[in-house]
Parts: C-alpha cells; structure tokens; sequence
C-alpha cells in the first residue's frame, strides 16, 4: 500500500502532475489567490490554468494613515499564464 | 521548455501581459525566447494614468522575471494537447 | 537556422537597433536613449540617455549620456513613437519642484506600506510591495 502511494508522489511536483486537468488553488506573492483548471505546468511552477477565479485581498489606508476594513477584488479570466517565482503553493481543491 | 513552446504556438495572437507592478500591456505577442522574454507589437496600457510614460510607446520588449500573468482567450489554447504534452515532458524529465 | 532567429532574446530586438527607446527598471526610473547594443541577457547599451521623472502629466528631465544597463534591473524596452511623443499632453516642470513632490509621493506610501504590510501580515500575506511598487 505505501509502496502504491511512493509510486505515484515520490518528489513534491507529483502532485502537481496528479492534478492535470483538475481544479487547483495557488496562494501568490502580491496578496493574490486563484483557483482554476490546471493544463500546464513545469519545474519552474509555471503553470496555465483555464476558467481562473482570482482574489486580490486590498487594504487602502487613509490620508491620516488609518488603514481601512480589508476588500477583496475578484476577477475571472478564461484562460491565464502564471509564473512559478510567485507561487507560493499550489493545493488540489477536492 | 514546455512553456517556451506554449508560448510560441501563442504568436500572433493579441494577449496581456500583466507585470508584478501590477502594469498590464495589451499587445500582439511576435517573440518569445527561453527566458520567456516577450516582444509585443501595436500595444495598450491600462490604466495609462499612472503609467503616463507608457504613452507614446508602440512596440515593446518585456523581460521575463518581471512578468506576474499572461492572460489569452481560451480559443487559442488546446487543452487536451497541452495536458498531453505536460505528461510527456513531466514522464521525460522524471527519473 | 533562419526559423529559430525571431525566437531568441536577439532576433527579437534587432529592429530597435538605433531607435529611440524607452527602458523601464525595476527601481522604476523611465530612461529614454537610442539603443545601441544588447545582448541574450537584456544588457542594453544606450546613447544620448535622459532619465525622465513622471508626477502624474508632469515631467523633468536629468541629462546622462551613455548608459549600459544590466539585464536583470531591467522591466520592459519599448519602442518610442515619434509622432505620438510630441502629442503629448505632458508639462514640463522644473526639476527642484519635480523631486519635492516624487519625495512627499515617495513617502506617502512608504507609510502606507507599512500599514498595509500589517493588516494583511494578519491575514497571513507575505510582504512583498516594497519592491513591486516602484516600478
């Protein structure tokens, strides 16, 4: 049974491989997280993702500096290229 | 190498490149190289505002490590080839 | 071998050769010059160099000369239309008052990242605007 599951994730980019064609949640560096379907990807973390939900969490502050209750700002793009150097992780959603 | 190819079957279509200071340049891809560097041709701003330099610039080069998405219509990728061909690099490369 | 030229750092750029350009770094200085030389790394070699400092529709101008650029400090290389850059509705302003404002700019959102960097650390965000910024 351990020797089935060695198999299939032996090094960490396995379950990126795993997760070809299924929906993926990334946390990204710029206070960003997406979810979407993964196509692509490379050793890199690169990937390209279709159908992409991203969420950009936003705190303005004010002139005296206060800072404002924390928004979040979503977009939906259909077909994206992201750049591993801001990937933080990746993670399969159920 | 993957993505280097995945990029060049993009050419010629019109895409956004939105860089990690959040900039985003809309332009007609013609170059790609393996650092992913990008070359746009006939391109548009967002938000030209607070990117006033930008104005009177029509053809440009970005450099890769700069570059956060690139965003395209969905109809100019395959999916079902570019999974196919992530499973033959990612089973080529691995042990 | 002619096929696999436009898809180098090279085949790329070699039309911008003896143009006018822009050059976006990453510490967000804007320097326009006419591009003598580069590389595959993006080393750009420039003549005639101005760096311009942007406020809004406001500008200044610094004199430099020539200038070679490390790739890695590099954002973007853009090509300057002629024809639109003199239809600008861009203002020239002294340089004294230029760099007043880009310092009361500049340290605004120093402050403001500070905060920000705060509420969003809580949220368990790692802080990377310090960099981004600029740009």
């Amino acid at each position: 049974m351990e020797d089935a599951v060695n198999a299939t994730i032996s090094e960490p980019l396995d379950i990126v491989k795993l997760s070809l064609g299924e929906r993926v949640f990334m946390k990204m560096r710029g206070d960003r997280t997406i979810t979407g379907t993964l196509h692509a990807y490379d050793a890199h973390m690169n990937v390209v993702l279709s159908n992409v939900e991203e969420s950009i969490h936003i705190v303005d502050v004010n002139e005296d500096g206060i800072p404002q209750a924390p928004r979040v700002e979503r977009r939906s793009l259909e077909m994206l290229f992201v750049r591993g150097d801001g990937v933080i992780l990746l993670s399969p959603t159920q | 190498m993957l993505i280097f190819s995945f990029f060049k079957t993009l050419t010629d279509q019109v895409i956004t490149v939105e860089l990690k200071n959040d900039l985003c340049i809309t332009g007609t891809l013609k170059s790609v190289d393996q650092f992913l560097n990008i070359r746009l041709d006939g391109i548009r701003v967002e938000d030209p505002e607070r990117h006033p330099h930008m104005l009177a610039v029509k053809n440009v080069f970005i450099r890769g490590s700069v570059v956060r998405y690139v965003r395209m219509a969905a109809r100019a990728v395959d999916t079902t080839l570019l999974e196919d061909a992530t499973r033959r690099e990612a089973h080529n490369t691995g042990k | 071998m002619d096929a696999l030229i436009p898809f180098t750092t090279s085949g790329s750029l070699v039309d911008l050769v003896d143009k006018k350009v822009l050059v976006v770094l990453r510490d967000g200085r804007k320097l326009t010059g006419v591009l003598r030389s580069y590389d595959q790394f993006a080393n750009f070699l420039l003549e005639s160099t101005v760096e311009r400092l942007h406020y809004k529709f406001e500008y200044s101008d610094v004199d430099i000369g020539v200038l070679l650029i490390r790739g890695e400090n590099v954002v973007a290389l853009g090509e300057i239309d002629l024809i639109a850059e003199d239809n600008l509705p861009f203002v020239e302003i002294p340089l004294d008052e230029m760099r007043d404002k880009l310092a009361a700019q500049e340290k605004r959102r120093e402050r403001d990242n500070i905060v920000k960097d705060k509420v969003l650390g809580s949220l368990g965000f790692v802080s990377d605007r310090h960099e981004g910024d600029a740009y």
